[in-house]
Order: structure tokens, then C-alpha cells, then sequence
């Protein structure tokens, strides 16, 4: 997985660290993480009043262009941890993000699919009819033709 | 509670930065953030966002860990130049109904349609709307904003300025 990482997350100019607060919600920040890969770690900097304590933490890198597309992310499941004034992520695991690509598109699509199917199975509804002509108008609003 | 009043930089980032980071937190408490695109209702203090139940974890998350937390971080394609950094911590509600048409929905589909207009070849066809209408039928997720901070040019190492949601209205 070390591999993995250390491919991918040069490609993002920063990634998005979040951890736990006292309260056990989530806490955010925007951070530019630093391979050790001795350690195969990631150093990151927390800014002091932020209230991050170590515990769970996930790291998110993503980017999409002007249009919101062309998106690019993966998301590291890991664990946060304190040493002196420092902090270290520690990846536990790398999960892929939805990117737009041909066949990821068509990942999307098959999985998506086969995952609404077992929830509407799950609890024994029956597929929903989509308003396509009600979504036809938006898009024509949008488009100012409508 | 009352409306929403924030100052106005950062109603703007509510308003025009195209995606958030918003977390939920998994059944180990570890936090999942992706990026997802939110409808601000200042009027009844809250965000809406949604997901369709083909990509149901997000929801499954917050009905266990109501938690959540949406950071507004990077203002590519919005119209602002140096926006500040904002993150929002708050509790968020998924109710059970799959929704295939309502207000918040239409709101949230004109907001994609703008940001996103590659999204409308989704429906552009008889073939494109049989393998995406799962995508369309969507949970809609609540978040009441239980405390807002940001930091001015979206620098963190400087201290943040912060609202207490349940001081205002």
C-alpha cells in the first residue's frame, strides 16, 4: 500500500486531514503532508486551536477543474498520533474515490445499480419512477430555454 | 431555532464554492470525508445535501454517528479569488424516504446543473437513463451547523474566527 501512496499523493498539491475533537466530532483542515518513507508515515501540521486529538483520522485527496469535472480523489483510512509537537497519520488503508474516467464511469454505473437494487430489496420496496420529464424541464430552466 | 446569519465572506463560500469535504464517521469511529456538493438554507439554518441509494454509506454513517463535519476548502471554478477556509461541525439527520422529486432536490439539481453541466448526459438517452436512474433516487441529509469556523484566505496557521450556531438567530 506504501507504494501506492507514495505514487499518488504527490499528484495533489494538498490534501484535507480529518480527525476527531473532544466532543468526538469531526474536525477538518487543509494540510500539505510530507512522505516519511522510512517510517512510512505522513507528517502533517495541525494547527494548535484546532482541537484535533489523536485517535481515527482519515486523509482526502481530490481536485476536479472549473466545470467540476475531471475529478480526481482517494481517501486514506489511518490513525493520528502525537509525538511531541509534531503529528504523524499513520495509513491503515486506501480507498479508491469516483474519478471520471471511461471505466470508472462504468464501474460506477454497474455497482451503483447492483447496490440500489439490494437496498430496495432489503427493505422489500419496489424500484421508484423517476420524473425524467420534471428533470428534462429543470435542465431546459437551466439552460434558459424552458 | 433561528435563521443563519454569518458574515458575508463566508455566506459567499456557502454560496459559490462548488464542493465541500464532508465527513461522516464509520462504525470504528474513523473518519470518511469525499467531496459533495451542498445546498445552503440559511433561512432554516441547516445544509442539505444528498445521496442516492446506490451509494448508500454515507447515510448509513450519520443514522449510526449523527456527527458530521463539512470543511469548504477549495474554491476552483467558484467566482471567489482568496476565500476564506470554513468548516462547519454539526449533527446531521437522514430520514428513511427515497425521494425521486422535491424542493430541496430541484434546488440541488440546479446547483449541479450549473457546476457541473457534463452531469446532464446522465439523461441524455433512452440507454443512459436505464443505467443511471438508480442515481436519482436519492436520500436527502440534513445538517444543523452546531459551530462554524474560518480562517481569513484560507490560512490555518493563523488563529480562526468562530460562530457558535446556537448564539445567533
Amino acid at each position: 500500500m506504501w507504494a501506492e501512496i507514495a505514487k499518488r499523493l504527490p499528484r495533489f498539491s494538498s490534501a484535507v486531514l480529518t480527525g476527531l475533537d473532544s466532543t468526538g466530532h469531526p474536525v477538518s483542515v487543509r494540510c500539505q503532508p510530507a512522505l516519511d518513507h522510512r517510517a512510512q508515515v505522513l507528517r502533517v501540521l495541525v494547527p494548535d486551536g484546532l482541537g484535533m486529538v489523536p485517535g481515527p483520522a482519515g486523509l482526502l485527496c481530490h481536485r476536479h477543474d472549473e466545470q467540476l469535472w475531471r475529478l480526481k480523489s482517494f481517501l486514506l483510512r489511518g490513525s493520528l498520533e502525537r509525538t511531541g509537537h509534531d503529528w504523524v497519520f499513520h495509513p491503515h488503508r486506501l480507498v479508491r474515490g469516483m474519478d471520471t474516467t471511461p471505466v470508472s464511469n462504468l464501474r460506477l454505473l454497474r455497482d451503483g445499480r447492483r447496490t440500489a437494487r439490494c437496498y430496495l430489496a432489503t427493505r422489500g420496496l419496489r424500484r421508484p419512477t423517476i420524473p425524467w420529464d420534471h428533470y428534462a424541464q429543470l435542465k431546459n430552466q437551466d439552460s434558459g430555454t424552458g | 431555532m433561528g435563521m443563519l446569519v454569518v458574515p458575508p465572506e463566508v455566506e459567499a463560500v456557502f454560496r459559490e464554492v462548488r464542493t465541500c469535504e464532508f465527513t461522516t464517521l464509520a462504525k470504528d469511529n474513523t473518519p470518511i470525508t469525499w467531496p459533495t456538493v451542498a445546498l445552503y438554507q440559511p433561512d432554516q439554518a441547516r445544509f442539505v445535501i444528498t445521496t442516492s441509494i446506490g451509494l448508500p454509506h454515507k447515510a448509513y454513517n450519520l443514522r449510526r454517528i449523527p456527527r458530521v463535519a463539512m470543511l469548504y476548502s477549495d474554491p476552483t471554478g467558484s467566482s471567489l479569488a482568496t476565500p476564506p477556509a470554513v468548516l462547519v461541525q454539526g449533527d446531521a439527520i437522514c430520514p428513511d424516504q427515497i425521494v425521486t422529486r422535491s424542493e430541496e432536490l430541484d434546488a440541488l439539481g440546479r446547483l449541479i446543473m450549473v457546476r457541473q453541466p457534463v452531469s446532464a448526459r446522465y439523461s441524455a438517452n433512452p440507454l443512459a437513463r436505464w443505467l443511471s436512474d438508480w442515481y436519482l433516487m436519492r436520500l436527502l441529509i440534513y445538517i444543523t451547523p452546531r459551530r462554524i469556523r474560518w480562517w481569513p484566505h484560507g490560512d490555518f496557521s493563523r488563529p480562526a474566527a468562530e460562530l457558535q450556531v446556537d448564539h445567533v438567530g
